[in-house]
């Protein structure tokens, strides 16, 4: 059975494995083992001790935090429960004029504000930034992501939550 | 033979047994357990890679028959083997789209009692290229020939070719000026063409005089006529040696194998949850000649999709709350939707060479009747589906790779093909012939980021795996314009840590012809369409036009001055315009204008992908290779990245790294003083949306979502605390 030690897994996740190497692994077939020890890869980088239950983006992970199940960035800010929509409790930058627009496109042609802006979802403490949405103005903030996630541990891991 | 009245009923019958035991059963068939793979893996395995071995090679040698660049250079062709009742067993590479459409083909000839008229005979050869039968868009052309062993059909061989020109209002495949049905081109709708192995005269005939280039559709059809022949004498002779029994039995194995492997691969690789993304697609057409005032000239589309993931691996993708057909070559039938998820999970989840109609099983489309994705309305035009298709299943690609990141497989996740836009063109060749041709050049677009590495630059497209911008040389062989440029666009990747892959802008001098008709198709507008993920951003929407009629490009060869070729970092003034005199024309959306003529200089931008990751993460070592090498502008690093250059003795950029975290820490010291919490943002914008205070496309887009959706209307109400109903359809009842 196909499997990987932790820190290979751990430079995969950050880009840092050679090419080769990281080919050999999209090529091969997946190792079971993955998700845990991946878990166990992000629980190295965080600060904090709460278990990582799922990662749900590149710096957001829910967690267990008490009793709560909770949505928590890289740095420890809490966006509360892991059911509601994070970006709710997260800082917003919203460029919806030429000029802001042009911020990150100042060399290309660029939208219509009146048809789109961008929004760009920031943790409120360190400043990451978790999500940018592209979006007609008026239209509502997407909840990306509502995993299973008792679910998922009970049927598909094997495992209690 | 099936061409007894006797047995015409079998087929047809076996065909709905066959959807009867699939619903009873919850397998395909109605087969609960894989007998024939737990007497003797290996000889099934061996079977199936024999199976796709046809495959292959029957493509390959195909490939040279043909005369058209698209196939020959670009490899817009693929092949398959079926069940008698239309189930693709095994599969080429190529376009991957069309195995599960041509298999909506073979299913629609059985129902509709081909095998009592026109008749199923051993010999028979059958084209279409109509979309609500089954294939995408008018230039996909699909020829299937039945497989008889001993009298009995035991399956279809079948292959399609992407057509270079379709016959239609404007020359080329994707013919953007389609409105209807009737101005798309030269439509085979299930037709017998011909028997007894030979292409029947009277249709090739049809096809002479209704094609601008007849030559492509042509040998193409030989083509794949010869690829089918040559599959099902392999199945023949692969039946003789393991018998009729057995061959009966282990194909539908197959296919129940590949259902199960999908379910497998959705438990293995991802989470299940609800997951939720989308994209949009902005046409322009307002005063531009030849559209006709049959809708909104210029309009703004939604296309949001949620995503399900069970708990038993089944993936629902579910289209509610989109915008109507339209009277605009966009649409798209539930074929081309099926199609399009069939080509992503091929190369996201089932890309060990196990694929088949299995896979496809194993999923669920949700195409609400009477959007673009599911018309109800069979005379709409869907000549170039791939606009609205590729940005919808770009979304898919970030869906499903958000349960990739989520499950640990990081190296799986990719932010998504790209919509990118393309030439179709016409009139007088370079030889003083008639001419048309659709430029594939643009299955080389960027592709979407990874979550480990920057995406393809100029090197990938969803709708062809192989993708491939084909030799200069060769294009230029086949239509009156010489390139003067070919080259990377700068920034055309979304950024983010990982960017995502560039495109590339190709500039060409007209040449040898007095009418050269250009026009340009899948041509979003206004928009972006080509989402990031996880912080990235979205890739720049597509470009402007670029070109000048009646240069003085040969005075300024002739006195060895510099030229221009690509249009430059300047968005307000290209290099054309610096460089070139003449009349120079930008222009935005699709590209339909009067023809064109020798001297006369024409441009075009492909897209790139959107990018993953926050831009302060970048890799600035990268970041001063990619200014070095033309895929950033040192304007970008510093601006967007936070990245500071220098320059080194020889002048190449180098990074300054204390530079740039002390730029990186103002920029998010910036950020949080900018930003503000998104309840405030929800609170000041609800006024506007309470107004309906937005673009007159952004307001229709709103009134038409809710009439088809009361789903979208109760998101919209809950989400900014209103009536939308009341809003967007004022006097409407509630």
């Amino acid at each position: 059975m196909t499997s990987y030690s932790k820190e290979v897994l751990a430079d995969l996740a950050a880009g840092q494995l050679p090419w080769p190497q990281t080919k050999r692994i999209m090529s091969a077939y997946k190792d079971d083992d993955r998700f845990f020890k991946m878990v166990a890869v992000h629980q190295d980088r965080v600060a904090w001790k709460d278990p990582i239950l799922l990662p749900v983006s590149d710096h957001l992970f829910i967690c267990q935090s008490g009793d709560e199940r909770i949505t928590r960035c890289e740095c420890g800010h809490s966006f509360g429960d892991y059911r509601k929509n994070w970006k709710l409790k997260a800082a917003i930058i919203v460029r919806n004029t030429e000029e802001a627009l042009r911020e990150i496109y100042p060399n290309s042609d660029i939208p219509d504000p009146q048809w789109m802006e961008i929004r760009e979802f920031i943790c409120p403490q360190c400043g990451t930034m978790h999500e940018v949405e592209a979006a007609a103005p008026g239209y509502p903030i997407v909840h990306d992501f509502e995993p299973d996630l008792e679910g998922f541990y009970r049927e598909w891991l094997g495992k209690p939550l | 033979m099936l061409d007894k009245p006797a047995s015409a009923l079998r087929l047809r019958e076996r065909l709905l047994d066959s959807e009867r035991l699939m619903e009873e059963t919850g397998c395909y068939d109605g087969i609960t357990e894989l007998t024939l793979r737990n007497q003797d893996p290996l000889k099934f395995e061996t079977l199936h890679t024999k199976l796709r071995a046809y495959c292959v090679s029957a493509r390959e040698m195909a490939r040279r028959i043909s005369a058209s660049p698209g196939v020959r250079e670009v490899g817009e062709m693929v092949v398959a083997i079926y069940t008698p009742e239309g189930d693709a067993i095994a599969l080429s590479n190529g376009i991957m789209v069309h195995v599960h459409t041509m298999s909506r083909f073979i299913k629609w000839m059985i129902k509709n009692n081909y095998e009592e008229n026109p008749k199923i005979r051993e010999g028979d050869i059958f084209a279409n290229n109509d979309a609500f039968i089954g294939t995408v868009q008018v230039p996909d052309v699909m020829d299937v020939v039945p497989i008889f062993h001993e009298g009995t059909l035991v399956g279809w061989a079948g292959a399609v070719c992407h057509e270079l020109e379709a016959g239609g209002i404007t020359p080329g495949g994707d013919v953007c000026l389609a409105q209807e049905r009737f101005t798309e081109g030269l439509f085979v709708c299930a037709e017998k063409i011909g028997e007894n192995d030979e292409i029947r005269r009277d249709y090739v005939i049809r096809c002479e005089r209704n094609l601008r280039m007849p030559i492509y559709w042509v040998l193409d059809e030989k083509a794949k006529v010869a690829s089918c022949i040559d599959m099902r004498e392999s199945v023949q002779q692969l039946i003789s040696e393991i018998g009729l029994d057995y061959w009966m039995k282990v194909s539908k194995e197959f296919i129940e194998e590949g259902r199960r492997a999908q379910l497998a691969r959705t438990r293995q690789l991802t989470v299940p949850g609800i997951y939720r993304g989308h994209t949009f697609y902005g046409h322009v057409t307002a005063g531009k000649p030849g559209f006709q005032l049959l809708g909104d000239p210029d309009w703004l589309y939604n296309i949001p999709i949620e995503m399900e993931i069970t708990t038993d691996g089944k993936i629902t993708m579910d289209f509610e709350g989109t915008q109507p057909w339209g009277y605009h070559s966009m649409n798209c039938t539930p074929a081309g939707m099926d199609g399009g998820m069939f080509v992503t999970l091929t190369q996201h989840m089932n890309f060990e060479g196990l694929v088949n109609d299995g896979a496809w099983m194993a999923t669920e489309l949700k195409l609400p009747h009477g959007t673009w994705t599911n018309p109800d309305n069979e005379m709409v035009a869907t000549a170039t589906s791939w606009a609205l298709l590729l940005p919808a299943y770009g979304v898919f690609q970030r869906l499903l790779s958000r349960g990739f990141v989520a499950r640990g497989f990081v190296e799986e996740a990719f932010v998504g093909q790209v919509n990118s836009p393309m030439i179709e063109m016409g009139g007088e060749s370079q030889y003083g012939t008639p001419f048309g041709m659709a430029h594939f050049e643009c299955a080389a677009a960027g592709s979407g980021a990874l979550a480990i590495a920057d995406g393809l630059d100029t090197a990938y497209v969803g709708w062809n795996p192989e993708s491939d911008m084909g030799n200069i040389e060769v294009w230029e062989q086949s239509m009156p314009m010489v390139y003067i440029g070919r080259s990377i666009v700068p920034n055309s990747g979304g950024a983010g840590k990982y960017r995502g892959g560039c495109s590339f802008v190709s500039t060409w001098l007209i040449n040898k012809t007095s009418h050269l008709r250009l026009h340009t198709s899948e041509h979003s507008s206004r928009v972006f369409d080509n989402g990031g993920m996880c912080g990235g951003y979205p890739a720049p929407t597509c470009q402007k036009h670029r070109a000048v009629r009646n240069s003085n490009i040969h005075e300024l060869a002739a006195k060895g001055e510099p030229l221009a070729h690509a249009p430059g970092i300047d968005p307000d003034v290209s290099d054309y315009e610096k460089n070139i005199g003449g009349d120079h024309v930008v222009v935005e959306g699709p590209y339909i204008t009067a023809p064109h003529k020798s001297g006369d200089i024409f441009s075009h931008f492909y897209n790139g992908g959107g990018g993953y990751g926050d831009v302060l993460e970048r890799d600035p070592i990268k970041t001063a290779w990619d200014v070095e090498n033309g895929f950033l502008t040192r304007q970008a690093a510093d601006q967007v990245f936070g990245i500071i250059l220098k320059d080194d003795a020889e002048g190449y950029p180098v990074a300054d790294i204390d530079a740039t975290v002390k730029r990186r820490a103002e920029i998010r010291k910036q950020r949080l003083a900018k930003a503000i919490p998104v309840s405030d943002w929800i609170a000041g914008e609800r006024g506007r949306v309470e107004k309906a205070d937005f673009a007159p496309e952004v307001k229709k887009m709103y009134t038409s979502a809710i009439k088809l959706s009361s789903r979208f209307t109760k998101e919209l109400s809950d989400f900014w605390n209103v009536d939308a109903k009341s809003i967007f359809m004022p006097g409407a009842k509630p």
